[in-house]
């Protein structure tokens, strides 16, 4: 009888449910079968424990991105907001056609597909006919091999990075910013705040949750960062990570191993991983949220 | 006979019970009205009678059949909702037409329906308009249209006029009077409002707590209010009450005491139970006056609070002794100035409430 | 008062005065970054529409030189190269995901936002759970299942596993939310079915959100690298990504205008469809980021 009456309601979900369980529940289980298994794709799977777990590690490959990740995400996450809120505000300052023409222009790099992002930055870093070593011959610097200088590197990835990143969020952030009503501005300048006080007692407190989302999203993309570097690298399962693997970060060691290699229990244990980091990541910005809440 | 039949019907949401043991009879034609403080469960009712809300328990009947478990589509019911519900992506032909184009009746009949609605409601002119591009009286006579064109034996109204301003609804209130004498159909309409209430209504269902207060003509009502609530809820300004002792009862009067403050009077009365000692005076405002000199009237000390000067008559709110509010309807001279005063109470008037609010009528 | 109002009046003025280099640096300031953000894209189509082979140190590629020898180099891709057939595949993945996403996203969206149904709360808390699991945890699991349904290098394989999009259903309920209840009860009186209900009312009131998630879509699908590279890695079924991958690769054997061009191609659709719809996408994006 119920289950006569809420039948339309079922079949309308239906094909969405049926399509998750089987293309999103039904990996999740079976990769965490496989993640306690030896298995090549091709061989028949051997249970090894938490071998795949302990082998990754215990690797230097693992470090080493993990490492490149720590640097990455404590640099391009706050560079990126910092970035990505001058804009919005000086979008914001900006009136009517002109407001728009820069908030477009700023937003352009998000349109472009990543892949062509990394791939037109390549061409840019190129040693001595690309754009950026042509500037610097002009001032008479030598050129520099960006993406072949372990020291530079890291950063030249960490400026493509925001180059992309911060029209997404400076979209974002401006629709916080229009969100503030102006009596509270005109409130605080009846108090006799500064333009630079009104930023930072009125316009970031009334954004916090808005820059609770960008921070939060910009480091959990930011964990998962694959296209960029893999392009600006080898971008072959035989070649990746760039020299001294210094490009080399966590979901790109698991493509390796996956696709490279055909260690697809290892691969498959390394994506549990990396999400136990985004699941705790999460949760410390919520429970650290909430403390900011009660203060 | 009656046409809705309404049998102990409740319904509850969770722990709250929002409708309790409602009876009703509404006979073919009739204009009726319900009417409440928001949360009576006058809306409740109404969509339970439209099909959009389930039934609790008890019995719905319409033209003999029970309705309790048939689709709100089926039941030959049209509703006009507070907000109109128009659909904004369909014009006002296609909004009226919708009902026609989903039951698969054919272009010529729906243009037909549909045009006939329209002239009805004067809407000729406006039907290649969106919603958006209507005023709030042109919306609501469409969505008055999408009901008319569905031939329904029971239009339901649902605050239909609450969204618009003063002058419009006053406007549109003569124009549903003139469509119910036109269509001679049953009609059912929900309002917080008592005078749009008294103003439409043939029947006047006050409700209040999940409770039928009080069903019957208007006027009736205002006289003759069985309890503390309706006598409250229905006319305007309120009714005044004041807390009363019973002294003395004899076979064909009472004398009563305490009345704001020291007041002490006689009032004729035949076969008041001598065991009731509190009770409630209730008096209209234009039963209380300045003037002195009649025998049946009883006077009162009152201090002037504030006065409502409103052109043709002044309202004067006054404090009695006891800290009650008084307030007098005075027609005859503009009232300016302000202190202490005498309230003259026409006893005609006084009606008596128990203390749980229930009224108490003479024996005849 | 009327004194307080007098004061007002000059120091206003002379606030506009002081201003105003303040202004001269915040134009500036916007044109550079406008430079930065934009000339990456300008010097892509700059490089493609000059004569191939004169150095940079005549030719520094800050404007376009020769058109025809930009066409010359897009008509030669084309001829010599599957660059068209990648297209019509990029196209046809990008195409069959947005209808796909949407109908069926739309579906549940309608009943998850606006009835109540038993089991309802607990499949939207598992829906809702898994935006915040990464792709990389299901790709490669995913990857294995597809192989299992024999779909690798096919259409199919590229695009059924993404219709579920919990991103898209998400942005759909949000707005769905705030379609009025009293309009569907009046449909409802109006005999419409529940499909109807869903077909006739629902859909043409949400279209503003359905169109705002196909150009997402399209945006996300144009882009998605990782996800045809390793489930269609027959070069018949090439995405443009993936050809434009090969032309950038270390080891091709391509000269940058002919790989400026080939990436000038694949930008095109995403950059011609920003410029009709920048305001729907911006709203979108910026939509899905405020009511995250």
């Amino acid at each position: 009888m119920i289950a006569k009456k809420h039948m339309p309601h079922y079949m309308m979900v239906l094909p969405f449910m049926l399509l998750f369980a089987v293309f999103f529940l039904y990996p999740i289980a079976s990769g965490f079968f496989y993640s306690f298994h030896d298995w090549n794709a091709t061989t028949t799977t051997r249970f090894v424990g938490l071998d795949n777990y302990t082998r990754i590690i215990g690797s230097r490959d693992f470090k080493k991105a993990m490492w490149n990740l720590a640097t990455y995400i404590v640099i391009t996450v706050p560079l990126g907001i910092l970035v990505a809120f001058c804009l919005a505000l000086l979008v914001d300052s900006f009136k009517g056609t002109w407001s728009n023409i820069f908030r477009s222009a700023f937003f352009m790099p998000v349109v472009l597909p990543a892949f062509l992002a990394a791939t037109v930055w390549r061409w840019i870093y190129t040693p001595n006919f690309g754009l950026l070593n042509m500037v610097l011959g002009w001032f008479g610097l030598p050129s520099l091999n960006f993406l072949n200088d372990t020291g530079s590197m890291l950063y030249a990835l960490i400026a493509v990075d925001v180059w992309v990143s911060a029209g997404f969020n400076m979209v974002i952030i401006l629709a916080g910013l229009k969100n503030i009503p102006t009596d509270v501005y005109e409130a605080a300048r009846l108090d006799g705040a500064s333009p630079l006080q009104q930023v930072r007692y009125v316009t970031v407190p009334m954004l916090y949750p808005v820059l609770f989302f960008v921070t939060t999203y910009g480091v959990i993309s930011a964990l998962q960062v694959f296209d960029v570097p893999w392009l600006l690298t080898g971008s072959s399962f035989a070649s990746y990570g760039g020299r001294s693997n210094a490009l080399m970060f966590p979901v790109m060691d698991m493509m390796g191993r996956g696709f490279g290699s055909l260690k697809f229990g290892q691969a498959s244990a390394y994506g549990f991983i990396l999400t136990a980091i985004i699941v705790l990541f999460t949760a410390a910005m919520f429970v650290f949220r909430k403390k900011g809440y009660d203060q | 006979m009656a046409q809705l039949e309404i049998v102990n019907v409740s319904k509850s949401f969770g722990k709250t019970d929002v409708l309790r043991n409602v009876n009703l009879d509404i006979s073919s034609g009739e204009f009726v009205v319900f009417v409440g403080p928001s949360g009576c469960g006058k809306s409740t009712l109404l969509r339970m009678i439209s099909g959009l809300e389930e039934i609790g328990s008890g019995h719905m009947r319409l033209d003999g059949k029970a309705m309790n478990s048939v689709d709100p589509a089926r039941r030959g019911v049209a509703m006009v909702f507070q907000s109109y519900a128009l659909y904004p992506h369909m014009t006002a032909f296609e909004n009226m037409a919708f009902s026609l184009k989903i039951a698969k009746q054919s272009k010529g009949v729906i243009r037909e329906k549909v045009e006939k609605a329209a002239n009805i409601l004067r809407l000729e002119h406006l039907l290649e308009r969106r919603p958006g591009e209507l005023s709030g009286g042109q919306k609501q006579r469409v969505a008055i249209g999408r009901a008319i064109v569905r031939e329904p034996k029971v239009f339901l109204f649902d605050e239909p006029l609450s969204n618009l301003d003063t002058e419009l609804r006053v406007q549109m209130r003569a124009e549903l009077i003139q469509l119910h004498a036109k269509l001679k159909t049953t009609m059912i309409y929900v309002t917080h409002d008592q005078v749009e209430a008294m103003t439409l209504a043939d029947k006047m269902v006050v409700m209040n707590g999940g409770v039928i207060q009080q069903c019957g003509r208007p006027l009736d009502l205002y006289d003759d209010p069985d309890n503390e609530f309706v006598a409250g809820f229905v006319g305007s300004p309120r009714m005044n009450f004041m807390k009363a002792e019973v002294i003395s009862t004899s076979k064909d009067s009472i004398v009563i005491g305490g009345v704001g403050g020291e007041g002490r009077f006689e009032i004729p009365f035949t076969g008041f139970d001598p065991a009731i000692r509190k009770i409630k005076l209730g008096i209209r405002t234009e039963h209380v006056g300045f003037v002195n000199g009649q025998p049946e009237q009883v006077s009162l000390p009152a201090k002037v609070a504030f006065v409502e000067e409103l052109g043709d008559v002044s309202h004067i709110h006054t404090d009695l002794a006891s800290g009650e509010r008084l307030v007098i309807r005075s027609t005859g001279q503009r009232y300016a100035g302000s202190g202490d005063c005498t309230a003259v109470l026409d006893t005609k008037g006084l009606m008596i409430f128990d203390e749980a609010g229930q009224r108490i009528r003479p024996t005849r | 008062m009327t004194i307080e109002a007098a004061a007002e009046v000059p120091a206003t003025r002379s606030i506009a005065l002081t201003i105003s280099p303040w202004a001269v640096l915040k134009w500036v300031v916007a044109i550079c970054v406008a430079i930065v953000a934009v000339f990456p894209i300008w010097w892509m189509i700059n490089v493609v529409f000059s004569e191939p082979g004169t150095p940079v140190s005549l030719n520094p590629r800050l404007y376009p030189t020769s058109l025809g020898a930009g066409f010359d180099k897009i008509m030669m891709i084309m001829r010599e190269t599957d660059y068209l057939k990648a297209y019509y595949v990029s196209i046809a993945y990008s195409l069959l995901t947005i209808v796909g996403v949407l109908l069926i996203g739309s579906m549940a969206a309608f009943e998850f936002a606006l009835f109540n149904f038993p089991g309802k709360r607990l499949m939207f808390a598992v829906v809702m759970l898994s935006l915040m699991v990464p792709t990389a945890v299901t790709i490669i699991p995913t990857y294995l299942l597809t192989a299992d349904l024999g779909w690798l290098n096919t259409m199919q394989g590229l695009v059924v596993p993404g219709l579920a999009s919990a991103f898209g259903l998400f942005m759909l309920i949000q707005f769905m939310k705030t379609l009025p209840r009293e309009m569907l009860e009046a449909a409802r009186l109006d005999g419409a079915s529940h499909f109807q209900l869903y077909r006739y009312i629902a859909l043409p009131l949400s279209k503003n959100a359905l169109v705002t998630l196909a150009i997402l879509t399209f945006m996300k699908t144009w882009g998605n690298f990782i996800w045809p590279l390793i489930v269609a890695p027959n070069p018949e079924l090439y995405t443009v990504g993936q050809v434009v991958g090969l032309f950038n690769s270390p080891y091709s054997h391509q000269t940058v205008d002919v790989v400026m061009t080939a990436n000038l191609l694949a930008a095109l659709p995403p950059l011609v469809f920003f410029l009709i719809f920048q305001r729907k996408i911006v709203e979108g994006i910026a939509m899905s980021g405020s009511k995250g």
